[in-house]
């Protein structure tokens, strides 16, 4: 009862001895026992998950305890696996142990926070009797009272706001944007919906309806693989973890598995105890190697090289000196080996061109649908040229061949394609293959086996086969003698030898050979199960489609893609949105109006962030002279604006106009449908009266003019080129260390002297934790935390469904994000009423990947309308325009519910269609109908979170059996195969929200994606295309290795080839001074650090104290030797795009030449002053700017054709170089001094100038 | 009413020594019944152990050894301090063991004192009240410091007279029959001295002091294991 009292009984407290008195029994009070129990103790547990871009999507336990979370602890009630496979458990790591620190943590966001200047400016235009949209378009006008709020983004100034008058700021600044500039100057920025995919849906549905562009982002991380597309026509569909456990031999290059896969590494630890072989590949002895059976250390940005020497030995021993059979057998079906290239003549010799049509040949084989769109083999057993099943040509207008069953299309007889003529030949044609690796020649010619052909045209045609290329341009003597092949490994002057390949990559000539050799030897014997897991740190570089293409044609030499245990397994983050086709029409509001505006985020920053000013990487620099050339002197952001003309990439905004002012000046002249509006556009862009943004992207008409951002952060980490935004866009402190000038030689761009600064008029951060991002955002909203709310979240490496799930109510004044913007739709209708009402909009579309739309320009030839190449014609040679009615003040009413679209058009994925009228009425009784009169009184309601999730589940084929079953039917009679067994055992299942609150679900297969659900093998992509001869989404129907399209070919990438990292001069416009001083160059890395990004984010303090609780730079002991750098003494590193600080970490495991700085380390924990800048120090993007590359926009063309994060430019910012130097203690200076006029003013570092 | 009683000296040395003593038995009651977790000493050696072995120490000792010396030369009655030793002997005796301990708790105190607000880690970990005590302390032990001049003084005149009306005052508080009158003629700086000194049992329970209560004593003989027995109202949890 009392302590105290207690203690007066001291000495009756032995109440017995033992062991010879050496122990003792006491009667004391053991009360204390209880604090013990209390830290356990909990009220209730509740499952969620962490939203997170964590691969891991680990079900999680949360206890809840005095309406507070406690803690977390990880879930362990997976379903079963297989008999034979190790089971899920346990999943969940140390990071996303340590989440629920953040929820009461001092950054946690408890109140809406906006610029303490612009609530000042607000307050005082609409005490003079302005209503909120009059009251922003004054603040708008003024540009001194725009610049107070605008020059101080990132400074701090941020006041607690009430939620009402925010969210009238907002909609406001919405309403006066539509009206003045057009929606499509509204942006919204949020990454990767799998990881919160209501939340993610929020935004993009409020976007979607007012007519916003949403920002893809999977590009602009530069996690898109391009290669991905262009081989397969699919974006990344790799294998559960769980398949790791099949291979029995794993190459690892760019994954750190235990770093970033960490619960799903054990499967790796387990195969390897079954037998299988791994081999590690990496720059630097990461955490991965040491779990594998070799390393092999590369010099960075050279994998390419790496693989295509695996390859050679690949395919000169297992095709050459002997045929496999199971090699030859899967090469002939399922790839482009077999398929004809013509060649073209090229100085002495010739050179690849496009692949042979249908349409080539006399009477077009017999096909009349799509003839230019049939690819054509050379069948064995007929011994003529015949088209087989499959090709794109059979996708669209007709049914039942489109489809990898090895089959003559026209007589549907059995053919046996032909990979080589070398046995009857009619000639050796000598065919230069384009070459960059430096002093070695631009065009290797080397002998290949050739057939002659009468085309259509008369004219007489030499064709290779693809296989007959590539074993030439792999660098592999035939026989047939000619140069640059060779039968020696070891001669190091062949391209692609295990020799050369050692001189470009520094690792070993007999490592590569044995790995190689090993690789297809296991693929052969095991039908292949080889493997390669491969990651970021690959593909962040420029080149990085080459080295997952090097990667892919070892795969597909050794037939692994597509079999259980083999095939590429690419993973960068949680990409994989499972029930995707129920998902999109609520996040894009396509149960209202179609199309929605999407954007392709790399380009967007580029041409906005201004780093195209500063590009100094030439078009010219990076082609091969066995293209056409036609682009001669087009820059890198040329070529981007023809790509926006020619309808490939979409553009936000469209043009130098407000659409809606086109739609209203075209009715006005007398338009009154779709194509008279089109017409009207079509003629005004003809006369030059009417022109895409991105060819004036500086005109302040073309700026954008409001950006929210949700679910990420974009200023903190994703920033490439960070200090360009912080310069151009935000228009405040930044550390650029140069002026523009260098991108000024350019053909299609206008060009202003004076460099824009700061095009946002307003930026909305939403968001729990406090980041770097919303530090420079003038209003931040309070979201929920992820143990907050109620959501989806699924992930590539498992099969299952998770829910987030609302443990405790939103803290403080925070909502979901799917409240937030609800009742951000009410207040925006209200004030639309008023000053928008009902507009039409029109939407620029481009020429979309899985659409009919995907064969507008055959041949992949290129025709710029522009250039009066051909017409202007709307989804054949510039974007399909379509028009959208939009009444602003319904916008709310149609947010919380499912609109008739749903029941009108039906729905559908990746070129699948079908109606979902059952699913539409069970959703009325499952979540009610909406009572609110009006547009959508009666409609399914969409009001609530739990709602949204159930409607989402209805609505896929993964999660509902019906809609499953509905959409294979679509398939099958697409590909004449049935292939409803995939599925059947489940057509009855649906899976509910509070299903899978309970336990974690196991989706039902569905045509979406390329893998399956079944009790006999794991998930692995392209499954179903060599199981059930679904074809491969591209041109031949079938995986390549050959691209044919012009601009690939203008390139040098019609075939994988090793190129080397880009030079980015990033040295030559820094001050002289900065160079004097003591330094080192390194090569910059970026990749994914052990206590952050992705799992947790690298300001929770639990992370922090791990390691060094603020910015960190790896570097190797013989560089920071040579800068004088000792273990932990801070650095700067420095390059003309600006400076970053951190402390060093000298470390054996860096190889020489390179600084390693993790990914997204916060600029607002710890970080100092940069000397070179006088600005804050920075963070990793500080010193980088990205760059795109002109293949990566190509459009309308099969497989090369965009979609939202599917293909299209890519982010890549790895080919940075930076100079580091230390920096001594005494020279820190934490810039904590208060903002005077002067500081303010002085927005650039000391002696840069408007340029 | 004698309108006389309500004098300083008897406010200060008849009332507050009361309160003082009350606050330091029940105040420290309380908290060891109620603040179980912040019975603690508050040890900053973890944070920076530089100088602590020696300043620590001389610290201790000296403060303990003077704790000691003020008990016995003060509480022991004067009849039975006459059976071994006379007044003036006792006198000096209170001088030079005072002086003795007195500088090196001074010593010991004043780098403790140096080291709480001038080592950052400790100084920012630092609790008001640590930083507080320790400087009462301090000002109680130079106090007492000053009076021993004074103190030889009377000594070398040959008269007592201070120091027994000092012992004659805390036993009559002792006894609960306070007599502040005794301390009346007593020189200023004493007076202080006593009042300064009063004070720390007065905020004693408020402070890591009370980890005096709790010296480790019982570690010196403990058992080899200590079993804890089960109680049937734990056992029903």
């Amino acid at each position: 009862m009392s302590h105290f009292l207690d203690r007066l009984k001291f000495f009756e407290k032995i109440k017995e001895t033992f062991s010879n008195n050496h122990g003792i029994v006491t009667n004391e009070d053991r009360q204390w026992e209880d604090a013990y129990r209390n830290r356990w103790a909990h009220d209730k547990v509740v499952r969620s998950t962490h939203g997170v871009n964590c691969t891991g999507g680990c079900s999680w336990k949360i206890f809840v305890k005095n309406g507070l979370v406690a803690f977390e602890m990880q879930q362990t009630d997976y379903p079963r696996t297989r008999e034979d496979l190790p089971d899920h458990e346990p999943r969940g790591c140390q990071r996303g142990a340590s989440f629920s620190w953040y929820l009461y943590s001092p950054q946690r966001i408890k109140y809406p926070l906006i610029r303490g200047r612009l609530l000042n400016l607000y307050r005082a235009e609409r005490k003079s009797g302005k209503d909120p949209v009059e009251a922003w378009a004054a603040i708008q006008a003024d540009e001194n009272k725009r610049k107070q709020y605008t020059a101080v983004r990132g400074l701090g100034g941020f006041v607690r706001a009430n939620w009402e008058e925010v969210k009238e700021i907002v909609a406001a600044a919405n309403v006066y944007t539509i009206k003045k500039y057009g929606p499509d100057r509204i942006f919204g920025f949020s990454p990767i919906p799998a990881m919160s995919q209501i939340s993610y849906a929020s935004g993009a549905r409020y976007l979607s309806l007012i007519g916003g562009a949403c920002g893809s982002f999977y590009d602009w991380y530069c996690d898109l693989p391009a290669a991905s597309p262009q081989t397969w026509g699919e974006q990344t569909d790799v294998p559960e973890s769980a398949d790791w456990y099949n291979s029995t031999y794993i190459i690892v290059c760019g994954s750190s598995l235990p770093t970033t896969r960490t619960p799903d590494a054990h499967f790796v630890s387990e195969v390897r105890y079954k037998g299988a072989k791994v081999i590690s590949m990496a720059p630097d002895y990461a955490e991965y190697c040491k779990a594998s059976d070799l390393w092999m250390p590369v010099n960075p940005g050279s994998d390419t090289a790496a693989f295509l020497a695996m390859g050679h030995v690949a395919l000169k021993e297992f095709y050459i000196d002997k045929q496999d059979p199971y090699f030859s057998e899967y090469a002939r079906k399922y790839t482009d080996l077999p398929i004809q290239v013509m060649l073209r003549k090229h100085g002495d010799g010739y050179v690849s061109d496009r692949c042979l049509r249908a349409s080539d040949l006399d009477g077009a084989l017999g096909e009349t649908n799509n003839p230019d769109w049939k690819t054509i083999v050379f069948d064995e057993k007929s011994k003529s040229f015949v088209v087989p099943n499959g090709s794109i040509g059979f996708r669209w207008g007709e049914e039942g061949k489109w489809n990898l069953l090895p089959k003559n299309a026209a007589s549907q007889q059995e053919i046996t394609a032909e990979l080589s003529c070398i046995d009857s030949k009619d000639a050796v044609a000598s065919v230069g293959f384009p070459h960059f690796e430096p002093g070695e020649g631009d065009l290797l010619y080397r002998n290949v086996p050739v057939r002659k052909l009468k085309l259509a045209n008369g004219e007489e045609a030499l064709v290779a086969s693809v296989f007959d290329m590539q074993v030439a341009q792999y660098g592999i003597d035939r026989g047939l003698g000619g140069g640059n092949v060779t039968t020696n490994y070891k001669d190091a002057n062949v391209a692609y030898t295990p020799a050369w390949a050692e001189k470009v990559t520094g690792v070993k000539a007999a490592d590569i050979e044995r790995t190689g050799r090993e690789f297809a030897y296991n693929a052969s014997k095991t039908h292949g199960k080889s493997m390669v897991i491969m990651g970021a740190a690959i593909n962040h570089w420029y080149h990085n489609d080459m080295m997952y293409r090097g990667v892919m044609n070892l795969l597909h030499i050794c037939g692994c893609v597509g079999q259980s245990g083999g095939g590429w397994a690419h993973y960068v983050g949680q990409e994989k949105l499972r029930p995707q086709a129920g998902w999109a029409p609520i996040a894009f509001a396509l149960d209202w109006q179609r199309p929605p505006r999407h954007m392709n985020s790399t380009s967007f920053w580029y041409f906005h962030t201004d780093q195209w000013r500063y590009e100094t990487l030439r078009g010219d620099d990076l082609t091969s002279p066995a293209g056409k050339g036609k682009y001669k002197g087009y820059s890198i952001a040329d070529y981007n604006v023809a790509a926006v003309r020619m309808g490939w990439l979409p553009s936000a905004p469209h043009w130098n106009t407000n659409p809606l002012d086109l739609v209203s000046e075209a009715e006005k002249s007398g338009a009154t449908d779709e194509a008279g509006i089109a017409q009207h556009v079509i003629g005004k862009l003809k006369d030059g009266s009417l022109d895409v943004a991105f060819a004036d992207p500086d005109n302040p008409v073309n700026w954008p003019r409001n950006l929210f951002v949700w679910r990420a952060n974009l200023i903190g980490s994703s920033s490439k080129g960070h200090e360009y935004f912080l310069k151009h866009l935000l228009g405040t402190q930044n550390g650029v260390l140069q002026e523009s000038g260098a991108g000024s030689v350019n053909k299609l761009i206008k060009w202003h002297d004076e460099a824009p600064i700061g095009k946002l008029d307003l930026m909305v951060d939403i968001n729990f934790r406090l980041n770097s991002t919303g530090a420079y955002s003038d209003i931040v909203l309070p979201t929920a935390t992820w143990y907050e709310k109620n959501d989806l979240n699924t992930t590539d490496m498992h099969p299952f469904m998770h829910p987030l799930s609302e443990a405790v109510s939103p803290g403080w004044q925070s909502k979901s994000d799917w409240q937030i913007f609800k009742s951000l739709a009410e207040t925006f209708s209200k004030l639309a009423e008023k000053h928008l009402g009902t507009r039409k909009d029109i939407v620029a579309l481009p020429m979309q990947h899985d659409s009919p739309f995907e064969m507008a320009q055959p041949f992949g030839e290129v025709k710029d309308w522009k250039n009066g190449e051909c017409d202007p014609v709307p989804g054949k040679t510039m974007p399909l325009l379509k028009v959208v009615e939009r009444n602003f003040a319904d916008t709310y009413k149609k947010y919380i519910a499912i609109g008739p679209l749903m029941t009108k058009i039906g729905n559908n994925v990746k070129g699948l269609d079908w109606n979902t009228e059952m699913e539409y009425d069970q959703l009325k009784v499952m979540n009610g109908t909406v009572k609110v009169p009006g547009v959508s009184f009666g409609m399914p309601s969409l009001e609530e979170d739990i709602k949204v999730c159930d409607s989402v589940l209805r609505m896929a084929p993964e999660t509902c059996g019906e809609v499953a079953h509905k959409a294979w039917s679509a398939l099958s009679k697409k590909t004449g195969i049935d292939h409803h067994h995939l599925y059947s055992a489940r057509h009855e299942d649906k899976i509910t929200f509070a299903d899978i609150q309970v336990q974690p679900r196991k989706i039902i297969t569905a045509p979406t994606w390329s893998g399956i659900e079944s009790e006999t093998v794991s998930y692995t992509s392209c499954y179903t295309n060599i199981h059930e001869h679904i074809p491969f989404r591209t041109l031949t129907g079938r995986a390549h290795f050959y691209q044919d399209h012009e601009w690939m070919l203008d390139f040098g990438e019609g075939f994988c080839v090793h190129k080397p990292p880009q030079n980015m001069h990033s040295f030559d416009k820094l001050s002289p001074s900065i160079l004097a001083e003591k330094h080192i160059k390194l090569k910059w890395i970026t990749p994914h650090s052990k206590w952050g990004i992705h799992s947790t984010y690298q300001d929770n303090l639990r992370m922090l104290t791990l390691f060094r609780g603020g910015p960190y730079v790896w570097i190797s002991e013989a560089d920071a030797k040579a800068a004088g750098i000792e273990d932990n003494d801070w650095v700067e590193a420095i390059n003309h795009n600006g400076a970053t600080v951190a402390r060093a970490v000298v470390s054996q495991r860096i190889s020489r030449g390179v600084a390693m700085m993790y990914h997204a380390q916060e600029k607002i924990v710890n970080v100092p002053g940069s000397n070179a800048t006088g600005k804050r120090g920075g963070i990793l993007n500080s010193v980088t700017r990205v760059v795109m590359k002109p293949t990566n926009m190509i459009g309308g063309y099969v497989q090369l054709a965009y979609s939202f994060n599917y293909y299209g430019t890519v982010g890549s910012n790895r080919d940075t170089e930076v100079i580091m130097r230390k920096v001594a203690d005494k020279d820190i200076d934490w810039l904590e001094r208060p903002l005077t006029p002067e500081r303010e003013a002085q927005l650039n570092p000391p002696g840069i100038g408007k340029r | 009413m004698n309108e006389d009683i309500f004098t300083w000296n008897n406010l200060l040395f008849g009332i507050y020594p009361y309160v003082c003593l009350s606050v330091f038995v029940i105040g420290s009651w309380l908290r060891f019944d109620r603040e179980q977790y912040g019975w603690t000493s508050a040890s900053s050696q973890l944070l920076s152990t530089a100088g602590m072995r020696w300043a620590s120490n001389l610290f201790h000792i000296g403060v303990l050894a003077i704790f000691g010396g003020h008990f016995l030369g003060l509480l022991t009655p004067h009849s039975v301090f006459l059976m071994v030793m006379g007044d003036i002997q006792h006198q000096y005796m209170a001088i030079v063991l005072g002086s003795f301990f007195g500088v090196m708790a001074l010593i010991g105190g004043g780098n403790l004192l140096i080291r709480r607000f001038s080592n950052r880690r400790v100084s920012v970990t630092s609790r008001a009240s640590d930083k507080f005590v320790l400087g009462w302390i301090m000002a109680t032990l130079i106090l007492g410091l000053t009076t021993i001049p004074v103190s030889i003084g009377h000594a070398g005149h040959g008269d007592p007279r201070v120091v027994t009306a000092m012992a004659e005052w805390i036993q009559s508080i002792m006894y609960l029959y306070p007599n502040p009158a005794y301390l009346e003629g007593v020189d200023t700086i004493f007076k202080l001295h006593v009042f300064f000194g009063m004070t720390v049992f007065l905020i004693f329970p408020f402070t890591r002091l009370v980890h005096v209560w709790s010296a480790p004593f019982g570690y010196l003989a403990r058992s080899y294991q200590i079993v804890r027995s089960k109680k049937l109202k734990y056992q029903s949890r």
